[in-house]
């Protein structure tokens, strides 16, 4: 059983190495949080599946803390880092 | 070990390895802090691998909570031309010496880790547990052998504010952005939750991982939140009300530790039978104050102008 749960928890940071290639691409700001934002959900994923191959429990707490700060980064990012004119989004870069 | 244990170990360091790298040469600011923020993610996974979920739960209230929130809102302050700017003396230097450099950092580490008395404190500390006041080895450390360390800590953190709210103006004012109408319900929802997570925490620092950081980073959390959402501090709660919820943990620590002097007249050394509530009270006020001190941080001056509303 401990076998399948690293299986699983292997696969879901084999997402997580997707989601970076997409955080270093871009191009845009939103894509980057995004993408930021989804290796947050995997990462709760991963936990979970690695409190059951360890049974230590308060692995169970630090997923929690992390589901529920999910959408600290993502609404300051919104109210305090995103350009007010979309056409001038100054992290785009010329890649 | 198992293959598949193996290869997430081994990927967790690549990627981790990668967003190190990006963090600090990353051609735009932006990239920058989302692989900073995503560095410390993939660090409290290795803290649980690692399996030393205390540091885990600190790392995740503090690098997923606040920590992304200063640094966003940060770039926000910063000018257009400078927040696209690249890292131009950065970007120049070549990866080799950065590698050579690491590596030898790593070597050195890895011989002064060796040299070390093999069991280390840890035996120590838990021949000492009977007399703690906690179950949790950790909390013990944190709250009563090592308590002068952590007083000292919240004390940096008291002063860090007074140096950033001397600075100038709290920045709340200044900067609105795109209308969120939705933003309000969201906060609404997970207010109560935070908080709730918060007092969670602290009740658990006493047997388990948890305590006073992780506890005030969630509460931090919480009010950040809210501040985003349009909420202001309370006229009334400016001033003396709340520079005093500011140095409230420190001074509780103070009171104890110099209070605990009359029965065993040691700095810092609690009697046995009072030790669990004299803990419970510098952990509840210790996160208390330190949740208000991380949303001081971010807002970044105090707050005088203020027009209405309250939290």
């Amino acid at each position: 059983m401990t076998v399948f749960y690293f299986a699983g928890a292997l696969f879901l940071l084999a997402n997580v190495v997707v989601a970076l290639a997409r955080v270093l691409r871009g191009p845009t700001a939103a894509d980057r949080m995004l993408s930021g934002e989804l290796m947050g959900t995997t990462a709760v994923a991963v936990l979970l599946l690695l409190y059951g191959a360890t049974g230590i429990e308060a692995i169970i707490d630090v997923a929690l803390v992390f589901a529920i700060l999910a959408a600290m980064a993502v609404v300051t990012f919104v109210r305090r880092t995103w350009p007010e004119d979309p056409a001038v989004d100054n992290e785009r870069e010329q890649t | 070990m198992h293959p598949a244990e193996a290869l997430f170990d081994a990927l967790l360091l690549l990627s981790m390895v990668v967003l190190a790298w990006q963090g600090v040469h990353a051609r735009n600011m932006f990239r920058a802090v989302v692989s900073f923020m995503m560095f410390g993610l993939l660090t409290a996974v290795a803290w649980v691998r690692l399996e030393a979920p205390d540091i885990a739960l600190a790392e995740a209230a503090l690098g997923a909570g606040l920590t992304g929130a200063l640094l966003l809102a940060t770039l926000g302050r910063l000018k257009p031309e400078r927040r696209g700017a690249r890292l131009q003396r950065a970007a120049k230097l070549s990866m080799l010496p950065w590698l050579a450099l690491g590596l030898a950092g790593t070597m050195t580490l890895l011989a002064v880790t060796l040299a070390l008395p093999a069991p280390g404190l840890g035996e120590r500390v838990l021949s000492a547990m009977p007399e703690a006041g906690v179950d949790s080895p950790v909390t013990a450390v944190l709250l009563n052998f090592r308590a002068w360390d952590t007083l000292l800590e919240i004390a940096v953190m008291l002063l860090a504010v007074i140096a950033i709210w001397s600075l100038g103006q709290d920045v709340l004012a200044s900067t609105s952005r795109l209308p969120a109408p939705s933003l309000p319900a969201l906060v609404r929802l997970l207010f109560p939750l935070l908080v709730l997570s918060t007092f969670y925490l602290l009740w658990r620092g006493g047997h388990g991982p948890g305590g006073a950081f992780p506890a005030g980073a969630l509460l931090a959390a919480g009010l950040v939140l809210a501040l985003l959402a349009g909420a202001r501090v309370p006229e009334r709660m400016t001033g003396a009300p709340l520079r005093c919820a500011l140095a409230a943990g420190l001074l509780a620590f103070i009171i104890i530790a110099v209070g605990v002097m009359a029965e065993g007249g040691v700095f810092f050394a609690y009697p046995p039978r009072h030790a669990p509530m004299l803990i419970a009270i510098v952990e509840i006020a210790a996160g208390l104050s330190i949740g208000v001190m991380l949303t001081a941080l971010f807002l970044g001056g105090e707050p005088t102008d203020t027009q209405g509303g309250s939290t």
